[in-house]
């Protein structure tokens, strides 16, 4: 098995509404890939239908399983973070490491205590007493002490303030990122997770506008810091996005602009937030384009 | 990997100070009782009676008194309290989010359901019989003690209590068990309902029930609707205790219970025996497919959700 997830013609419908519109792509053990997409572009219905939650038509293989019908046994090998505060509150976080420790055969009840003595949350306290942030990083800790080969992680630092996040990205890289096991992440805090991330899976609308590396997006897109003047002959060449960077103007190209432009400009690299908008903000040019 | 030990632990660690205050409660209030100063009056066998009067009872009769009145109604207290919470538990995870938790882990929804229905349903209220006859052996030990000395409790004959205790919580544990099955329907449908409906759901369920015997009854051949509703209760009732006139204690003399005592086991099998061929019936296997019906929607809810 090449790779840890292999979607082909995925399609997701609720009703009259498609989540999910043919949407393919793989990854290959190792990598941690940025889910990014718009509220409503199909993100957690993608990641539903990964851990086996959602129904959806097409050719579906995670971990070599088929995650609706084998979803046990998937969630052996498979973590899963589905969103904050859903730990059960009434919980003590030791009583969790004790049922995690009867439910789960990977689970290792001395690495999430080691894990958790690296934070301020104590073994004795309640779920329901801690902040958002806390309950983060004990899911975080749970889920670490997995010994899975994927983790899924559906916005899991929604609502949480930067110390959080960091806490929590820190945590992530240190203790789950082993060049192995592979992360699947989606977040609207696209410019925090952006060193973290090898890959990137891009969904607008419920369909893929890019999946790829973040090497190749270095290859393939093309910033250029222009000056106003140059502006004209910029919008002529059609670039993806102009947009403003350090006090001046930039414009994003797919491919190499041609090489008048080139000298008209300094080339830059383009952040993925910038990708992402000039990708997601025009869905029907995206899809003429083949994206 | 066996998953549901973990389960039903799950369900104790989540409910267990409620229970244990259910458990605790009537005993605590017997032992009140036991201990008041004849201020208490009670009726029994149609005379009025004060405390002090039962406690110059012979000390077999009051263990036996005690024994009855407290596991029977510890049992009654966590019965109904577990009928009154059975529409919310239908909704627990999914009211406090905490589904989306247990589902990200590698249990299945059908051993998640059963394992709280299993521990609400069965293994609480056994539990509640059987920490009520534990817990009366300390008020009888305290109202025998305040009437004939402690040395009565420690002399009585335990050969023959001992065993008795143990059938009567057998056939209580084999009892509440088929009642359980023969109300499945009622009682995992209406959990069902809440799954499904929310809080509409039981208000639906009983307009359902209404509707069914006073308009859909009176326009059948043969009612259906509320016999049937009947037949279930009854049932239920049977399965708890076969026998419609036996009565294996004689409660007026010591000596009597004494000789009964000896007997019960044996009366209990048999009775359970009772139970269990009332149970050969097609409308017990009606019972059973109502209530896998139930299950299976609570199931199917469960996998819509997380």
């Amino acid at each position: 098995m090449n790779h840890l997830i292999e979607a082909r013609g995925l399609t997701l419908r609720y009703g009259r509404k498609t989540a999910l519109d043919d949407v393919s792509f793989s990854i290959p053990k190792g990598r941690v890939v940025g889910l990014l997409g718009h509220n409503g572009a199909g993100k957690t219905s993608l990641m539903r239908a990964l851990v086996g939650l959602a129904a959806v038509d097409g050719d579906l293989q995670v971990l070599g399983l088929a995650p609706r019908r084998q979803r046990v046994q998937l969630l052996e090998s498979l973590a899963y973070i589905p969103d904050v505060a859903i730990l059960p509150r009434w919980a003590r976080v030791s009583q969790l490491i004790e049922l995690m420790a009867g439910l789960h055969p990977r689970f290792s009840a001395e690495r999430a205590r080691t894990l958790l003595r690296r934070t301020s949350v104590g073994l004795g306290d309640k779920v329901k007493t801690l902040s958002k942030g806390m309950v983060v990083q004990v899911h975080l800790a749970l889920v670490a002490a997995i010994d899975a080969r994927l983790l899924v992680l559906d916005e899991p630092t929604l609502g949480l303030d930067v110390l959080s996040r960091k806490a929590f990205y820190e945590m992530l890289i240190e203790e789950w990122c082993d060049g192995e096991r592979s992360v699947l992440i989606s977040t609207h805090q696209v410019e925090e997770i952006e060193s973290l991330l090898s890959d990137v899976l891009m969904l607008n609308e419920g369909r893929v506008v890019l999946s790829t590396s973040l090497e190749d997006i270095d290859r393939r897109f093309v910033a250029l810091a222009h000056d106003p003047e140059a502006a004209d002959a910029i919008a002529a060449a059609h670039p993806l996005l102009r947009y403003r960077v350090q006090g001046g103007s930039a414009a994003l190209f797919d491919g190499a602009p041609p090489p008048e432009l080139q000298a008209l400009g300094r080339r830059l690299r383009p952040s993925l937030v910038d990708l992402f908008v000039a990708l997601t903000r025009r869905p029907e040019l995206n899809r003429t384009q083949g994206l | 990997m066996n998953r549901f030990l973990p389960l039903l632990r799950r369900e104790w660690l989540q409910h267990r100070t409620g229970w244990l205050v259910l458990l605790a409660l009537p005993t605590l209030l017997m032992l009140a009782l036991a201990a008041s100063d004849g201020a208490v009056h009670l009726r029994v066998n149609g005379g009025d009676t004060d405390l002090p009067a039962l406690r110059e009872a012979p000390a077999l009769m009051q263990t036996v008194g005690w024994t009855v009145t407290t596991a029977a109604g510890t049992f009654l207290l966590a019965a109904v309290a577990v009928l009154f919470q059975l529409p919310g538990l239908a909704r627990r995870d999914m009211q406090d989010r905490s589904i989306e938790f247990w589902r990200s882990l590698p249990c299945g929804d059908a051993e998640s359901v059963a394992a709280t229905l299993l521990m609400h349903l069965l293994v609480l209220p056994v539990a509640a019989f059987a920490a009520g006859a534990l817990g009366a052996q300390l008020v009888a030990l305290l109202s025998i003690s305040l009437s004939h000395g402690p040395l009565a409790w420690l002399q009585q004959p335990w050969w023959v209590l001992l065993p008795a205790l143990a059938a009567a919580l057998a056939r209580g544990l084999f009892g509440w068990a088929l009642a359980l099955l023969w109300l499945s329907p009622l009682l995992l449908l209406t959990m069902a309902a809440s799954a499904w409906l929310k809080r509409w759901g039981v208000p639906v369920l009983v307009i359902a029930s209404i509707a069914g015997t006073q308009l859909l009854d009176p326009r059948l051949p043969r009612p259906l609707v509320q016999p049937a509703l009947e037949r279930l209760g009854q049932e239920a009732l049977g399965a708890l205790l076969a026998a419609r006139t036996a009565n294996p204690l004689q409660l007026d003399r010591a000596d009597d219970l004494r000789q009964a005592l000896p007997a019960l086991p044996g009366w209990l099998l048999h009775d359970a025996g009772q139970a269990l061929a009332q149970a050969a019936t097609p409308a017990f296997l009606l019972a059973l497919a109502g209530g896998a019906a139930g299950f299976a929607l609570l199931v199917a809810r469960r996998r819509r959700v997380g």
